[in-house]
């Protein structure tokens, strides 16, 4: 497909290719090859009163050059007439490759999806959405990844001239201002007017999204814009040169360094620190050279859970003891310093008044009113704007320069004990998770160790399974892919098509997925499973089926005690077991290899190792597990 | 080093020798009435099924293996520390609390860990 000549004589390869190169360095006319024969065409309205029923190079193909010069693996949409030209430019003019058209049956599957292969690749990939309704499907989805830092670009179709609509549906479907219902929670958006301020503005909003912090971006794409023939014959793509992250500045990471070198009780608390294996690295390097426990709160895989220095566990104790805190990306600081009674609303001040608090964050590079995912106000004693991972090993520098030798063995004198704190955190786990071990329904805790027990003779991946606390405190963890944490928004639907997306990266990879699912989750958008089957996707599902929205069920018990009401009508609302929804039957109608329910738990192993072999295949494999609440 | 499982646990055993007389009054339970009223009442969905404890977040503390004595049992059930909310006369009677109780008693250990 890429070695045919158009129609119009335009040989794509080489407009490609000046893309390519424009990616790379100055601005050139992308289709400059072409330009010579290529002779601007007339509207479609003009073209089809002169009797001519052929627009063979309508401006979509201009647009899918602009995101294959991005380098955007998948455009992840669900088919809508706001861009269909666009959808068939993708799938003829582009060859279905980077981007192909990743089918997915609802929109905000199409931004979990995206929002789970970011987190899996650190690629960003684009989503389609129908003007109106489908974005407003798709907001859920943006919103988490707006809270989660993750980049996406969002294509929104909609048709600007009023005079130019269909009549009917059309109408309904089109804005004045696409972008508004999401420019609380996205970086940057705009609605170009032409193709070269479709490129411009692409391209912008892409360096715009994948600088940290990440974020979702969007653009309205114009549906004559797509549909009408190319008219400018010397388009350009400009470059699209990753931008390089903010670096903490010298003198502040020099204080910084000297308050954690003087500190007797200094502790780190990771939450989205770092985005890949060198910075995990770099944090173990810091930790290890100031003897400094860490909390990694699991926003990313920040630090290695089988390292003695990792000390999740022991976040109580450790908080109250530290005299300087060092903050990494830290998404709500005040609740690391505080805790919090329910339903009281009542504040207990957790680590010591005068605790010394170092925030590296860029959290106030992307702080809006609207939506309050700012969390409390919490100052620090040195706040740092910067990124955290491009900053850690400036900061180790820095340490290294303050501390003396003295010094330095003090701080190794500390290693037994901290080697101790982490193997009794470690037994402590592993005891408290066999409590309960034969019941039915089965205890999270077992499904979470029978569920690694399967895969850890893979190189294997967790890509959602923050529902409950026991693989974190069970899993030993050691890479960045190991664990990709939660959905940021805490938005219920996440978790399906997250997971599909960060097994869709990890295929690509050679890295086995697996996802813990909750059916709350799943109920939201299962035909992800359509998806994840279509694709020949492996993802290896173990649903925690407790047949209800368990938190809640806890909420209404609150309030109905509360309120000295009978406490036995939580379950009105929150528990959907009559009938019990059959999981793998819905699944196994998608297309996706599936037993359940699985309810004793000495079925599990069995049909876990059952699932494995149908993953290690290549397939998509559910598991429906009944489970406990918690 | 005390986490607050343990915090809760040294302030249960402390309310129960203050109602060490409350103690001696408990009145004979079933297990069987018990655990339905513990699955009921949805004890289950922060402490499990067989009392061993929720997941963080929102599940509760263990009440087995070795459940805290009767009348902290019963002190933490009518007028609870923290986060767990109170359950009053009204909806649950002390001898619903005894067969709660005698249910937890007569569950049996866990397993060694593997």
């Amino acid at each position: 497909m890429d070695d045919e000549q158009s129609t119009d004589g335009i040989d794509r390869r080489s407009f490609l290719k000046g893309a390519a190169v424009a990616g790379v360095g100055a601005v050139i006319a992308a289709n400059s090859a072409a330009a010579a024969d290529a002779k601007p065409e007339a509207g479609a309205g003009d073209a089809n009163r002169q009797g001519n029923k052929f627009i063979t190079r309508p401006g979509s193909d201009f647009m899918v050059d602009v995101l294959k010069s991005l380098d955007i693996p998948y455009v992840a949409s669900c088919a809508a007439s706001s861009f269909r030209s666009l959808h068939e430019s993708i799938v003829n003019y582009g060859g279905n490759k980077k981007p192909e058209f990743l089918t997915c049956l609802h929109e905000e599957i199409s931004a979990g999806i995206a929002h789970g292969y970011y987190k899996a690749s650190g690629k960003m990939l684009a989503i389609a959405a129908h003007g109106t309704v489908g974005l407003q499907h798709a907001a859920m989805g943006v919103y988490n990844a707006w809270c989660d830092r993750v980049p996406m670009l969002v294509i929104g179709g909609n048709a600007v001239d009023a005079a130019r609509r269909r009549p009917g549906v059309e109408w309904y479907h089109c804005m004045q201002d696409p972008a508004a219902q999401f420019r609380d929670y996205t970086k940057w958006d705009d609605q170009p007017a032409s193709l070269q301020h479709f490129a411009e503005s692409t391209v912008r909003a892409y360096r715009m999204a994948m600088s940290p912090p990440t974020a979702p971006v969007m653009i309205s794409c114009d549906l004559d814009l797509q549909e009408d023939p190319i008219h400018d014959a010397n388009l350009t793509i400009p470059s699209a040169a990753p931008p390089s992250p903010p670096v903490a500045e010298a003198e502040a990471l020099r204080a910084a360094a000297k308050m954690l070198v003087a500190a007797q009780n200094p502790l780190i608390v990771a939450d989205r620190a770092v985005r890949n294996q060198d910075g995990v690295a770099a944090l173990v390097r810091l930790a290890e050279t100031l003897q400094c426990p860490v909390i990694d709160l699991g926003g990313r895989m920040n630090f290695p859970s089988s390292h003695y220095l990792c000390q999740s566990g022991n976040r109580a104790t450790l908080v109250r003891n530290a005299d300087v805190i060092l903050m990494l990306e830290v998404a709500d600081p005040w609740n690391i310093l505080n805790g919090w009674g329910d339903p009281w609303k009542v504040a207990r001040r957790t680590a010591k008044p005068d605790v010394k608090v170092i925030h590296i964050t860029l959290a106030e590079f992307l702080m809006k009113s609207n939506y309050q995912d700012m969390q409390r106000y919490q100052p620090a004693t040195i706040g740092i704007s910067a990124d955290a991972h491009a900053s850690l090993t400036p900061l180790l520098d820095a340490v290294k320069r303050e501390l003396t030798a003295s010094r330095a063995a003090e701080m190794a004198g500390k290693a037994d004990g901290l080697r101790k704190g982490h193997q009794a955190m470690r037994e402590r786990a592993h005891v408290e998770a066999h409590y309960g071990w034969d019941a039915s329904p089965i205890t999270t805790a077992r499904l979470a160790t029978e569920t690694y027990e399967a895969v850890k003779n893979e190189k294997w991946s967790l890509v959602c399974g923050e529902t409950f606390s026991w693989p974190r405190r069970l899993w030993p963890t050691t890479e960045y892919h190991n664990m990709l944490g939660h959905s940021g928004g805490y938005g219920v639907g996440y978790n399906a098509p997250a997971s599909v997306g960060a097994a869709l990266a990890n295929k690509e990879r050679g890295i086995f997925t697996v996802s813990i699912q909750p059916d709350g989750d799943l109920l939201m958008a299962p035909s992800v499973l359509w998806t994840a089957a279509h694709f020949k996707i492996p993802l290896l599902i173990v649903m925690a089926n407790n047949r209800a929205y368990a938190q809640e069920v806890m909420h209404l018990q609150r309030m109905a005690n509360l309120h000295q009401r009978d406490p036995r009508t939580a379950r009105i609302g929150n528990v959907f077991d009559d009938p019990a929804i059959q999981y793998a039957s819905i699944a196994q109608g998608y297309g996706v290899w599936a037993e359940g329910p699985v309810t004793e738990p000495a079925q599990l192993a069995p049909a876990l190792q059952r699932a494995l072999k149908v993953v290690k295949g290549g397939a998509p494999a559910l598991l429906d597990v009944v489970c406990q609440m918690r | 080093m005390k986490t607050r499982a343990a915090k809760i646990v040294a302030a249960l055993v402390c309310g129960a020798f203050a109602a060490a007389a409350a103690a001696q009054d408990r009145p004979a339970g079933s297990p069987e009435r018990g655990l339905k009223a513990y699955i009921e009442l949805l004890c289950s969905s922060c402490h499990g099924t067989v009392g061993q404890g929720g997941a963080p977040p929102g599940g509760g503390p263990k009440l087995t293996p070795n459940p805290f004595p009767y009348a902290a049992f019963a002190l933490q059930l009518r007028k609870p520390r923290l986060d767990m909310p109170a359950y009053t006369e009204k909806w649950v009677s002390d001898q619903e609390v005894a067969d709660m109780y005698a249910y937890l008693l007569s569950i049996k250990q866990a397993p060694a860990q593997k």
